[in-house]
């Protein structure tokens, strides 16, 4: 048979249990807007039956724990897609910036080409006028401008994506640093059975903000975790945190190593990995081909110029500076080797009136000199191959923006805190503790009856 | 089922996407052109790059047919005053070919003809903008010299060489005739025929001979001249085509990467709308949630 006392005990219990709650309601309303925090429920669970047979009477409610609601297969598909949406987010905009040199101008490589072309088409029509002529060498040396100028923006942009890189290695430690900590944190309260949500938060939060600068897998251990880039070098193993380096490379360029080991052409995703590959594949391979182009354009010209002759009569000397072996280089270092006009060779038969190695200078315009293209189809497909490196990593950062945005929205629908399910939940939980309250002023009268009821009797 | 209870970051995300669009619709408003960066249609791009340097160039021939058009045009009457001095020859030699004409007669008739052969070497070595036309590609050296020397009384100092130049894609033309096809050609030589008359006016003998053989060398140049009358058309014709050209390069350039403004400024309007909508949208939810009614 129950006592009053074990009822006002079990009332007791109800008062205790919604006071819990609503500390977690309180807690979920106060981090509304607090990124990564997932809301908290209180787990109430009916406590142990007292039995007095053939009876058994209910002891109350105990607030077992306050779990913080969360998804883990959601908040990793969310790291990864995060780290796709921040590589092609970083390969974006910079291939964004390289684009610009590649747009219609006055001054572009594709409008110089067909200007210096242009000017021996003038030429031919006199060839032994000296203004024509000169405007022939100012064609060239806007051309090589031209490429000199493209050449360089792209160096100094790789140059800036270098600078990218040691910065975001230095932030890759810092958030390896923070996780490692937290790891220690939220080991010593699970260790004595706390809940460490809020130190889970934070961890998942800079988890998510790692997985934005690189490819970070996450194994979980035992009230731990381990954190390693995709390819397997640690960054951090429990309360251990392993910093990457970087160290210059002869082009002046900075490799990225874990312990030693170069791991620079293993990153491949998150704003590092979209970084590099702009630093180390996209921009290079956009200067291979300039230096194609450029290389290829001067070495056609110069042998056109040798089978000819100049207006004094002598055998034509390079017009372009010879390009470096393999064109390496060769849109850089691009230049006019002559500033006298009359060095042109026009003539193919020595005379200073014949044109005909001009017409054959200007015939290069439409020959397949370069990969077996005319110079400006060539150049064309430059142009089409950066607009479609930026339109792809375009597309493919708004594609994974978009699955990204879905996945938060699921997460939110998850972990999310709604106000008017806190407040919903509020009412309740003030209600049931009023009920309570009730309860156990009810069982004080009742007490108090039973006690004048003794001093009566007695 | 539990929805998304913070939906401002999506609506953010939308919003910064309209004005995305808004700013790329303004652009093509504000160029015209739908191709701003390569990006905006890769192989539109290519194909404008290309396009502008068709362009370019027919630009440029037609300006290479304006300078060579002077020069031709300089040649071609330059050859009606040869012909014309032949004619003039041919009368005089027609004149002294006369049996009642005396010595002193035919001499005075020499030194007239003498006079036409200056003539003809002065118009042989015309100069278009400081180069000889007639010279082949010697075009800094005088073609013709009188030389008394000479059977045919000059000295031929060019070369037989032409030129060609690259008026339009596969289009080139031959711009000059040598002297020494038109003037000097063995058989056809005007100067040859020339001296012939002046020697036998000179002489008295065979000027009907040699009134015949200038008479002959009149029609050769006569007929050589067609070449000039022929170039000139065909730089007409060559400038016709590039300006169709030139215009259908225009209408590629536009259709290829020109704004479609009734579709660009109706996304704009749509963006517009949109954006307010969501703006509103936020403005409105953003004051209700539930602790607003308890009390």
């Amino acid at each position: 048979m129950s006592s009053l006392n074990a009822i006002l005990a079990t009332a007791l219990s109800g008062l205790t249990a919604q006071e819990g709650a609503l500390s977690a309601t309180t807690n979920n309303v106060a981090n509304v807007n607090t990124p990564g925090y997932s809301r908290e429920v209180p787990i109430l669970e009916t406590s142990d039956p007292v039995v007095v047979a053939p009876l058994t009477f209910g002891t109350g409610v105990t607030l077992q724990s306050i779990e913080s609601v969360r998804d883990p297969i959601l908040e990793a598909q969310i790291q990864q897609q995060t780290q796709t949406e921040n590589q092609f987010g970083a390969l974006t905009s910079a291939l964004q910036q390289t684009q610009v040199n590649f747009t219609t101008s006055s001054d572009d490589i594709g409008t110089s080409i067909t200007n210096f072309f242009n000017s021996i088409n003038q030429l031919s029509t006199n060839p032994s006028d000296l203004s024509t002529r000169q405007g022939v060498l100012t064609a060239a040396v806007d051309l090589a401008t031209s490429f000199n100028n493209t050449a360089n923006n792209l160096s100094t942009q790789r140059q800036n994506l270098d600078l990218n890189v040691v910065q975001t290695v230095a932030q890759i430690n810092q958030y390896s640093q923070q996780i490692a900590g937290l790891n220690a944190q939220i080991s010593r309260l699970q260790n004595v059975g706390e809940n460490a949500g809020t130190f889970i938060d934070q961890r998942q939060q800079a988890i998510d903000q790692l997985s934005s600068l690189v490819d970070v897998s996450v194994i979980p251990a035992d009230n731990s975790l381990t954190l390693t880039t995709a390819n397997g070098a640690p960054l951090v193993t429990g309360q251990q945190s392993f910093p990457l380096t970087t160290q210059a490379t002869p082009s002046g360029l900075h490799d990225i190593y874990s312990g030693g080991n170069d791991i620079t052409s293993q990153i491949t995703s998150g704003q590092l990995g979209g970084t590099l590959q702009a630093r180390d594949q996209q921009i290079p391979a956009i200067q291979t081909q300039l230096d194609t182009l450029a290389g290829n354009l001067a070495t056609a010209v110069n042998g056109v110029q040798a089978a000819g002759f100049d207006l004094k009569g002598n055998p034509g000397t390079n017009l372009f500076t010879p390009p470096p072996a393999n064109n390496v280089g060769a849109a850089a270092d691009m230049a006019v080797a002559i500033t006298d006009p009359s060095l042109i060779a026009a003539s193919s038969d020595g005379t200073q009136g014949s044109n005909g190695n001009a017409e054959a200078m200007y015939a290069l315009s439409s020959s397949p000199i370069i990969d077996g293209q005319s110079p400006t189809d060539y150049y064309s497909g430059v142009v089409f191959n950066v607009g479609n490196d930026v339109s792809n990593a375009s597309a493919e950062q708004t594609a994974s923006s978009q699955v990204l945005q879905q996945l938060q929205d699921q997460r939110a629908s998850v972990s999310g805190v709604s106000l008017d399910e806190e407040a919903a939940n509020m009412v309740q939980y003030q209600n049931a503790y009023q009920a309570s309250a009730q309860v156990i002023t009810t069982i004080n009268d009742m007490m108090y009856a039973v006690i004048n009821m003794t001093t009566l009797t007695g | 089922m539990r929805i998304n209870p913070n939906p401002y970051p999506d609506l953010l995300n939308d919003i910064a996407l309209t004005q995305q669009q808004i700013n790329s619709d303004e652009q093509q408003i504000a160029s015209g052109q739908s191709v701003n960066v390569p990006s905006d249609n890769p192989a539109a791009a290519a194909i404008l790059v290309q396009n502008a340097d068709a362009t370019s160039r027919a630009d440029q021939f037609e300006r290479s047919i304006g300078s060579i058009q002077g020069e031709m045009q300089s040649a071609d009457s330059t050859l009606n005053s040869v012909i014309s001095s032949l004619q003039q020859a041919i009368t005089l030699g027609t004149e002294g070919a006369n049996g009642t004409v005396n010595a002193a007669d035919r001499s005075a008739i020499t030194v007239q003809l003498q006079g036409i052969q200056s003539q003809l070497v002065s118009l042989a070595n015309l100069t278009y903008q400081g180069s000889y036309v007639f010279g082949g590609t010697a075009t800094q050296t005088a073609p013709y010299v009188l030389d008394p020397t000479s059977t045919s009384g000059v000295t031929y100092q060019g070369n037989s060489n032409v030129n060609r130049v690259t008026l339009g894609n596969g289009f080139t033309l031959q711009t000059n005739l040598p002297g020494s096809q038109l003037f000097s050609a063995a058989g056809n030589s005007m100067f040859q025929s020339i001296q012939d008359l002046i020697n036998d006016m000179e002489s008295g003998n065979n000027i009907g001979t040699a009134v015949t053989e200038v008479g002959s060398a009149l029609n050769y140049v006569d007929s050589q001249r067609v070449f000039y009358g022929n170039a000139l058309n065909q730089l007409t014709a060559q400038q016709t085509y590039l300006s169709s050209e030139t215009t259908s390069l225009a209408e590629q350039q536009n259709t290829v990467g020109g704004a479609d403004l009734t579709v660009v400024i109706s996304n704009l309007t749509n963006s517009q709308v949109s954006l307010e909508a969501t703006l509103q949208t936020i403005g409105k939810t953003a004051q209700i949630n539930l602790f607003d009614y308890i009390r």
